[in-house]
């Protein structure tokens, strides 16, 4: 060998990334395959018996007995390794490989990057049933072009919904809102105020339909001269009354109705206008008190107009909340008393008549509902980003 | 229509079968009540070979389905799953078939389609309605049994039935459990201790109900199946049983096809002259009309319960044989078996004829529909086609199967069956649930719906009410 040759190896470290990357990633198609075929775990051990020469413990798994368990746990470790991992993997390889080109390119797709697994699943889980609904809201049951399911949006019983819903928009979320910024006002200084605070925040934890049966108990009628179980009804036959069936008079079970949705929101209201309150600097309350403003005037033309965006904010949640409302109609009255609203119709043409064209065109109307509010709240946040 | 007239004409066939045996025996001899009856004697499977190979396969010594799982969906709950249940234990035993069954007793129908649509349907699905099954088949979603089932056995089996679940050249279902319609139930002793008799026509229904007004309480407990979402059907009950007899089985089936409107004379003193009468005059319905569209279908009955039946508040209520004792207060509060025994507490009489023309009785029936093609789902499928599929639940006296070829003396000793087989055998028509023939929109809608509005406004409000369920029709 000549004196002073080096054998020249080439830094093995430069290719050893890059090919591990290329195996994981192999691994997890594979184990991506393996998720979607049906019965893939119990197949892959079946494949592992086989291999490790246990044939009858292959035939058993293919069965439907066996070492079920197994197949099921190794199943779900391939699930979290490939959501996990494989994720994880994604991002590394492609950060690295679009690391590797010119600064003004890379400056520019990174940031796509990060973002586009997000916007993909966006796109497929929101965007494309989001144009499908929309699509098929101009299709009848049997699949012809038509605008008929717009058109019965003109049938008296039609405008009965619409008017149900504008009812539970203006008294349900102003009613929410008020409540809920008196009663941050109110408890901003007494005494025991985070116990007072649990109290009005607590139904906030009860889902809408556990709600609505607690009311339903509330509100129950009994036939008069029978024990009355329901609260209600026991104080005014207590007083002397006949019991009053809520839910099934009309317009009285909305109102009923729309009190199970203002026990609920009202402390999201609370909570976020309570905060919003003490965020009002004391400077300017203490300006306005040497200036002689009473209690009532410092609340209405003080703090209210300096906690405006936090108003805004809670009134557009809430309002597409209620916009939305299904659950307490559902479980009361089914919609059958005149109190019917268009996301309960939209549940029974889409589950009971299969008409999911009209549900599909319900549905759109909803959405075209919402996007002032949406918008209302977008410009809201906007002026907040400004103003800071 | 042909289909339509021989399935109402001929339910009457398909329980007839029930008739045979047990006429001339009406002692009720075994404690008729429902709940699962101890299994006796042999297995409730059939004998190989069936005549379906599949089943033949299934039921032979070396089991070669054992092992596998055919998952059903149902809505029944409490009793009628454990009867359900029970007459599925010897097949899967004998088969060694796991036959899951899942029970969803609300929304039954929303997770169906939501199983349907989003592709993991469960292998077999009950349905109480023949129309969504139509529908589901209507989109392929349905495995067509004829594939692997002879259609002329089937029609020889289910005369009556399987016209309702067959179309487009293929039949779509099992009937698989009926249920009569036009049954009465009543407080046994306490008529006899207060001399009343079981009315037998309309004249004598309203006289005795005016009776028991005049003795201070209230002749009827009508519920209209709610709360919520279910309220109003067992006002269109009413509605279809007074059609039955007073109009006939054929202007029934023309008023299920519509070719007779709602705004017809005939609907329309249906709801005025006869249901109207016993829902509106003062003191019939105790808690007045209100209460009909207020109170729970589970706890209808309670009034009559009162003082150990000795003091009832009320005294008939029109309830299909699906009922039973797990409705009774005291079995819902304990889960024990009610002390109050069908046959000789509580009884059951006919609904009352008001045109002698027209004794025709109403009814129902539940379909199994397929949905996976697999050899163990065919041998299930077959087995609940059989008449050892329903044996147990009809041996708890709490089921009448729709198939002809259903021994007639596993109905022996069972006074609800019995009195439902001699309805169905004096009967000269019958008639199939007709909100369960309309259109969705119109038989699980508008029909409701209307009828609720039209009770909760004192029965004042009819043509109006009328109208809107005419005008809610699909088109066609």
């Amino acid at each position: 060998m000549a004196a002073g040759a080096r054998p020249t190896n080439p830094p093995p470290s430069r290719f050893v990334l890059p090919i591990l990357g290329l195996v994981a990633l192999g691994l997890c198609v594979g184990g991506i395959l393996v998720l979607i075929e049906p019965h893939g775990g119990q197949n892959l051990l079946a494949a592992i018996y086989d291999a490790l020469g246990n044939g009858a413990g292959a035939t058993e798994l293919r069965n439907g007995s066996g070492d079920q368990l197994v197949a099921r746990i190794i199943l779900a470790v391939i699930a979290v390794g490939v959501g996990v991992g494989g994720i994880w993997l994604l991002f590394l390889g492609v950060g690295g490989l679009v690391g590797m080109l010119r600064p003004a390119w890379r400056d520019r797709i990174l940031p796509w990057v990060f973002v586009g697994p997000a916007l993909i699943l966006l796109a497929t889980y929101l965007l494309y049933p989001g144009a499908a609904t929309v699509a098929r809201s101009f299709f009848d049951a049997k699949g012809a072009f038509t605008l008929d399911n717009y058109a019965v949006m003109t049938t008296p019983s039609m405008i009965e919904i619409l008017r149900n819903n504008v009812i539970w928009l203006v008294v349900a979320t102003g009613g929410s809102v008020i409540l809920g910024l008196v009663i941050a006002g109110l408890f901003d200084r007494i005494r025991r105020e985070a116990l007072a605070k649990t109290f009005i925040f607590l139904p906030l934890a009860i889902s809408l339909i556990g709600a609505s049966v607690i009311w339903g108990f509330m509100y129950a009628w009994e036939p008069a001269g029978q024990p009355q179980i329901g609260l209600l009804n026991a104080i005014v036959t207590g007083l002397g009354g006949q019991p009053i069936p809520f839910f099934t008079t009309s317009p009285l079970n909305i109102a009923a109705e729309m009190v199970i949705m203002v026990w609920l929101q009202t402390g999201f209201a609370m909570v976020v206008l309570s905060a919003a309150i003490k965020g009002v600097s004391t400077e300017i309350i203490e300006a306005a008190r040497l200036d002689g403003a009473g209690e009532r005037q410092l609340f209405f033309r003080i703090i209210v107009p300096s906690i405006r965006g936090s108003i805004v904010t809670v009134t557009t949640t809430v309002a597409i909340a209620t916009l939305k409302i299904f659950d307490i109609v559902y479980v009361t009255t089914g919609g059958r008393f005149h109190d019917d609203v268009v996301a309960n119709r939209m549940f029974h043409e889409m589950f009971q008549f299969f008409n999911d064209g009209r549900a599909a065109a319900l549905a759109t109307l909803l959405f075209i509902a919402v996007l002032p509010v949406m918008y209302l709240n977008l410009r809201n946040f906007r002026r907040q980003q400004v103003e800071r | 229509m042909a289909n339509r007239w021989r399935a109402t004409s001929a339910l009457a066939i398909g329980v007839l079968m029930v008739a045979g045996a047990c006429s001339s025996n009406a002692t009720p001899s075994a404690p008729g009540a429902s709940g699962s009856a101890a299994p006796s004697g042999p297995a409730a499977v059939p004998t190989v070979p069936t005549g379906y190979a599949e089943l033949d396969k299934a039921l032979g010594a070396d089991k070669p389905y054992s092992g596998k799982t055919v998952d059903i969906q149902v809505q029944w709950t409490g009793g009628e799953l454990a009867n359900f249940q029970a007459s599925l234990a010897d097949f899967a035993k004998a088969t060694g078939i796991n036959v899951q069954v899942d029970s969803v007793p609300s929304s039954h129908e929303t997770v169906l389609k939501s199983r349907i649509e989003g592709g993991s349907p469960p292998d077999i699905a009950q349905l109480a309605q023949p129309t969504p099954v139509l529908a589901y088949a209507a989109e392929g979603k349905v495995i067509d049994v004829s594939k692997f089932m002879d259609p002329n056995k089937l029609k020889t089996d289910y005369p009556a039935t399987i016209g309702l679940v067959s179309a487009n050249g293929g039949v779509w279902g099992i009937p698989y459990k009926a249920d009569v319609k036009s049954t009465v139930w009543y407080p046994i002793k306490a008529f006899e201790a207060k001399g009343y008799k079981v009315p037998t026509t309309w004249d004598e229904l309203i006289a005795l109900s005016d009776k028991i007004v005049a003795d201070g309480s209230n002749p009827w407990c009508i519920s209209a199946g709610g709360p919520g979402d279910a309220t109003g059907w067992q006002i269109t009950d009413w509605i279809e049983e007074v059609v039955l007899k007073t109009k006939g089985t054929q202007y029934y089936n023309d008023w299920i096809s519509h070719k007779v409107t709602f705004e017809d004379p005939g609907i329309k003193d249906a709801f005025d002259k006869y249901v109207g009468k016993i829902f509106f005059t003062p003191n019939y319905v105790y808690g007045g009309p209100q209460a009909i569209i207020n109170t729970d279908q589970k706890t209808t009955m309670d009034p009559m319960f009162n003082q150990d039946m000795q003091a009832p508040k009320c005294w008939m209520q029109k309830v299909p044989t699906w009922y039973g004792p797990d409705f009774f207060p005291d079995q819902r509060a304990s889960g024990q078996p009610s002390k109050y025994i069908v046959g000789k507490d509580v009884g059951i009489f006919p609904f009352p004829t008001i045109d002698p023309n027209q004794n025709n009785a109403e009814g129902s029936a539940d379909t199994m529909m397929m949905l996976a093609d697999r050899p163990e789902v065919r041998a299930v499928e077959q087995f609940l086609s059989t008449p050892q599929g329903l044996q147990r639940w009809i041996e708890a006296g709490s089921a009448i199967s729709p198939n002809t070829a259903t021994p007639a003396d596993w109905y022996a000793g069972s006074y609800k069956l019995q009195v439902a087989s001699n309805i169905v055998s004096k009967a000269s028509g019958i008639g199939f649930d007709a909100s369960d023939l309309m259109p969705g929109a119109v038989g699980a809608g508008t029909f409701w719906t209307q009828s609720v509005d039209w009770v909760n406004n004192d029965g004042k409000n009819t043509d109006a009410v009328l109208k809107a369920i005419d005008d809610s029709w699909p088109a066609q």
